[in-house]
């Protein structure tokens, strides 16, 4: 990228405007006036400076249990998608063309289904008596009747499974880019085969797979259908607290404190990994 | 796979493939199974099998038209996504200016918040200053969510690409307007295609965005499928999921066709 | 007002690039419906021989209560909705917050005909009810031999594992079977604590849902055998050929209201009286009762005898369901909702 072109900034300028102009006024006007609410007081003195739905979200513990396994879950989902994606990837990149093209699809096909009925697949296989339950006892591993629904494994389970794609699509670019010469000079060189995965492939896929891990954590920390109807309500996570306060109780106050507590927490998690991806991302 | 990778790596990945792909497959083969149960209700394993809910599907104007209206949301959203995207993509990855790796962040914030909370500020919006929701604000809704996408795969793409050919062509003598009909935007052509597949789907399955912005006569297929299963839950809606996978099937392999999936991510 | 004109245009444009609006001389009403067969139901009660009665056109914009509410609250200023119906109790909060607005008894010719309780408010914002649910037990007649009886049934040793509750925080009919099991174990609208703690006794034998698509496919699992859940749901059960059956306990059924309000500044008000005068009509509450197995509330609606086993009907049952003061409701729902969330959070 050192050597794009030196051209004037009227160009970029030119070319961001249009998408800046349409996020600013139909994504961050309408966000920050529902997430201003999370300051205003409701009620008879309506429209007042207040810190109470901060306040409440502090009272006690509860609130930073679920947000502690919200984090717990993302973090979880994402090392997942990186230790599957990853090998998968290599893969992919490597299997002649028509193999290539079936790994693909059945990548994205997961992607494509709704997801309400999507749950319905999971809750069939992973529920009482289901087909996971069914394979683990003819296998004997298990006495009697397993259900994985409700648990915070199923989330994880049904997680990762619509993410990866995210995950080997991203890593897959880079491969992609990669010459395979690279890695065989390692190994003509003598380096083993996973020595020259971890030395020469890695690295290479590192900006990838980096990319790909924050649109996962981004992604599985925001989401909130899969984790409320696989996870069911007794396992609460803040997006799901969220949609509970907006339509449940409609305490919106409350609800866009909380959003504004997750975006707190997602950016300083997010930020020093941006910055690094996009130092990894920069190629010389 | 290279003549160096050892014969019981090949195992390996043959026996982690398959391991994933029973991971991936399993629960749309459920889903298919289920769509061609003759029982009334979502059960598995089906009681025993028919087409009765593929032929009540294709025989439902509320279906019918709601995937029309999903389908026309989508393929909107497809165009407005990858027109706003693209150049944003280009500028991004092919410039070097001040405040270039805040505005990536500024391009992906989108994805996140829980795209309730966007949902609801919108709704707030048509309503202050418009005239409601409508199918105009659906598109704009889900314009913003899948923006991030096409930004991401069109950079990833460019990243792919030399750019010693702009030069070239800006050397040559070429106005800016040949130099991106003829240079850039054909080097964009598969990261505008995956953007534009992921913006599809991502439209054609929100039902976050539809939940908020419902406005009359306006009813897309995810918002469909819900109100069938709140009230009537039957296989109708497994018929619809398998349809769609049957649609993503189709259109991945024209993307194959196309492109050649090995540059799409 | 920069914002709004600059939003406006462009929204404008690209509607107008888009789509291209016709205009329709008819008068138009904007409600909502609750979708599915509900909605399907509605239209051919009310909705489409409204249209042909008055010669307008009625939008329907499928919205179930709390997302009817949530578009309410969002649409303040500039309501699309002239009419909108709730299931389970959210009136009484939308009127407290002068999202709806009062109706006289005269502009209603049905007014004299309905059960007095199902109008009681509207003075107050708060629309007829136009019929009612009722919430009482769901049980499997295949797993379960004799029917249940009471309340306290769900603690039976012989369902464990295979009771089934449906969330209060966010389901307005978990909520009221929540309110009713509180009562049974000794609470009122004033103190839950007695059903949290009832609740979280069972929770470790049951299964806890949200929607209600889980309980259908819980029941078709067989994974649920009984579940405190609404009269028409079950005959939705029923109708799709699975082994349900509905009791009204010893201590007794749940009223769960489903009115029809008048949206405050609606743009078509007397239209918007006239659809609800024409929703309460004694034909479409014996229509709801028919199709669904909603129990009327007009006076004059007569039901066959087959419907009428079926539904709560008639004066004297219908006095006899508990009824919860939906005011009460309104004010405490939201620290319910928290106290409910930490009660069952695993």
């Amino acid at each position: 990228m050192a050597s794009a072109s030196r051209s004037t900034n009227r160009e970029p300028a030119f070319l961001l405007t249009p998408g800046l102009f349409f996020l600013i006024i139909a994504f961050f006007f309408p966000t920050f006036l529902l997430l201003a609410q999370s300051v205003l007081t409701v009620g008879p003195d309506a429209g007042e400076l207040t810190l109470e739905h901060y306040q409440k979200a502090f009272a006690d513990s509860f609130y930073a249990g679920v947000a502690f396994r919200t984090l717990r879950l993302a973090l979880l989902i994402t090392l997942i998608c990186l230790l599957i994606g990853f090998p998968l990837a290599i893969i992919i990149s490597r299997a002649s063309r028509i193999v290539r093209s079936l790994l693909i699809l059945m990548i994205v096909l997961p992607l494509m289904t709704s997801v309400v009925i999507r749950t319905f697949g999971w809750l069939v296989i992973l529920g009482q008596g289901g087909v996971l339950s069914w394979v683990l006892q003819a296998l004997g591993l298990v006495d009697g009747t397993v259900s994985l629904m409700r648990t915070e494994a199923g989330i994880v389970i049904a997680m990762v499974q619509v993410l990866l794609p995210f995950m080997v699509l991203t890593t897959l670019g880079n491969l992609n880019q990669m010459s395979p010469s690279l890695e065989e000079a390692a190994r003509v060189m003598g380096a083993g085969f996973f020595r020259s995965i971890w030395h020469v492939t890695l690295p290479m896929s590192a900006p990838g797979l980096a990319s790909g891990a924050v649109l996962v954590f981004a992604l599985s920390i925001s989401s909130f259908i899969t984790p409320s109807l696989v996870g069911g309500v007794r396992l609460p996570v803040i997006a799901s607290s969220i949609y509970q306060q907006m339509t449940g109780s409609f305490d919106w106050g409350f609800g866009a404190a909380l959003s504004v507590l997750l975006l707190g927490a997602t950016l300083v998690l997010m930020v020093p990994y941006l910055i690094a991806t996009g130092r990894l991302g920069g190629r010389s | 796979m290279t003549a160096a990778t050892p014969g019981f790596v090949k195992l390996l990945s043959i026996t982690f493939v398959l391991a994933i792909a029973v991971y991936m497959l399993v629960p749309l083969i459920v889903v298919i199974a289920s769509s061609l149960s003759t029982s009334q209700f979502l059960v598995f394993p089906p009681p025993g099998f028919s087409l009765r809910w593929y032929t009540e599907v294709f025989n439902s104007d509320a279906y019918l038209s709601a995937g029309w209206t999903s389908l026309k949301l989508a393929l909107f959203t497809v165009a407005a996504s990858v027109a706003l995207g693209t150049p944003a993509a280009i500028a991004l990855s092919r410039f070097r200016f001040p405040g270039r790796s805040f505005l990536s962040a500024i391009f992906l914030s989108p994805l996140l918040l829980p795209s309730l909370i966007f949902a609801i500020g919108l709704l707030i919006v048509f309503s202050r200053y418009g005239d409601g929701p409508s199918l105009t604000g659906l598109v704009i809704g889900h314009t913003v969510i899948t923006l991030p996408y096409v930004i991401r795969t069109v950079s990833a793409n460019l990243i792919d690409m030399d750019p010693h050919l702009d030069e070239a062509a800006r050397i040559m003598g070429a106005r800016w307007w040949q130099r991106y009909l003829l240079v850039i935007l054909p080097q964009c052509r598969t990261g505008m295609a995956a953007g534009a597949f992921f913006a599809f789907n991502i439209s054609f399955d929100d039902a976050v965005i539809a939940l908020f912005m419902r406005a009359p006569n306006v009813e897309t297929l995810p918002m469909r499928i819900y109100s069938t299963l709140e009230f009537s839950p039957d296989p109708s809606v497994a018929a619809v999921s398998t349809i769609m996978i049957l649609l993503t099937i189709f259109m991945v392999l024209l993307l194959d066709r196309i492109f050649g999936l090995s540059k799409i991510a | 007002m920069k914002t709004r004109k600059l939003f406006a245009g462009t929204a404008g444009l690209l509607a107008a690039l888009a789509f291209g609006h016709t205009a329709s001389a008819q008068e138009t009403l904007v409600i909502n419906s609750f979708g599915g067969s509900y909605e399907e139901t509605h239209r051919a009660l009310v909705i489409t021989q409204f249209e042909e009665m008055y010669n307008v056109k009625v939008e329907v914009v499928t919205a179930y209560s709390a997302d009817a509410l949530a578009q309410l609250r969002a649409q303040r200023d500039n309501p699309q909705f002239d009419v909108v119906h709730f299931s389970g109790g959210l009136e009484h909060g939308a009127a407290s917050e002068g999202l709806l607005e009062p109706i006289k008894p005269e502009e209603l010719t049905n007014y004299e005909n309905m059960y007095p309780f199902a109008v009681a408010g509207i003075d107050k914002g708060i629309g007829p009810m136009y019929s009612t649910a009722v919430i009482g037990l769901l049980y499997n007649t295949e797993q379960v031999e004799t029917p249940p009886t009471s309340w306290m049934d769900v603690t039976k040793p012989a369902y464990a594992d295979r009771v089934l509750l449906t969330d209060a925080a966010s389901n307005t009919y978990g909520l009221l079977g929540f309110l009713m099991m509180n009562q049974v174990a000794g609470g009122s609208l004033d103190d839950i604590e007695p059903g949290l703690e009832f609740v979280k006794d069972i929770l470790p034998n049951s299964m806890l849902v949200s929607k209600s698509p889980e309980i259908q496919q819980n029941f078709a699992q067989g994974n649920a055998w009984i579940a405190p859940y609404a009269q028409d749901y079950a005959y939705t059960l029923t109708k799709a050929g699975l082994p349900v059956k509905f009791v009204q306990p010893e201590e007794g059924g749940v009223l769960a209201p489903i009115t029809v309000n008048l949206v405050a500044g609606a743009k078509n008000r007397d239209l918007a009286l006239k659809f609800i005068d024409f929703s309460i009509r004694a034909e479409a509450s014996k229509g709801w009762a028919e199709a669904l197995r909603y129990t009327p509330t007009n006076r004059l609606a007569e039901l066959s005898d087959d419907v009428a086993a079926e539904v709560v009907y008639g004066e004297e049952a219908v006095a006899k369901l508990v009824s919860f003061d939906a005011n009460a409701i309104a004010t405490n729902r939201a620290a319910w909702n928290e106290a409910w969330t930490r009660a069952i959070a695993q």
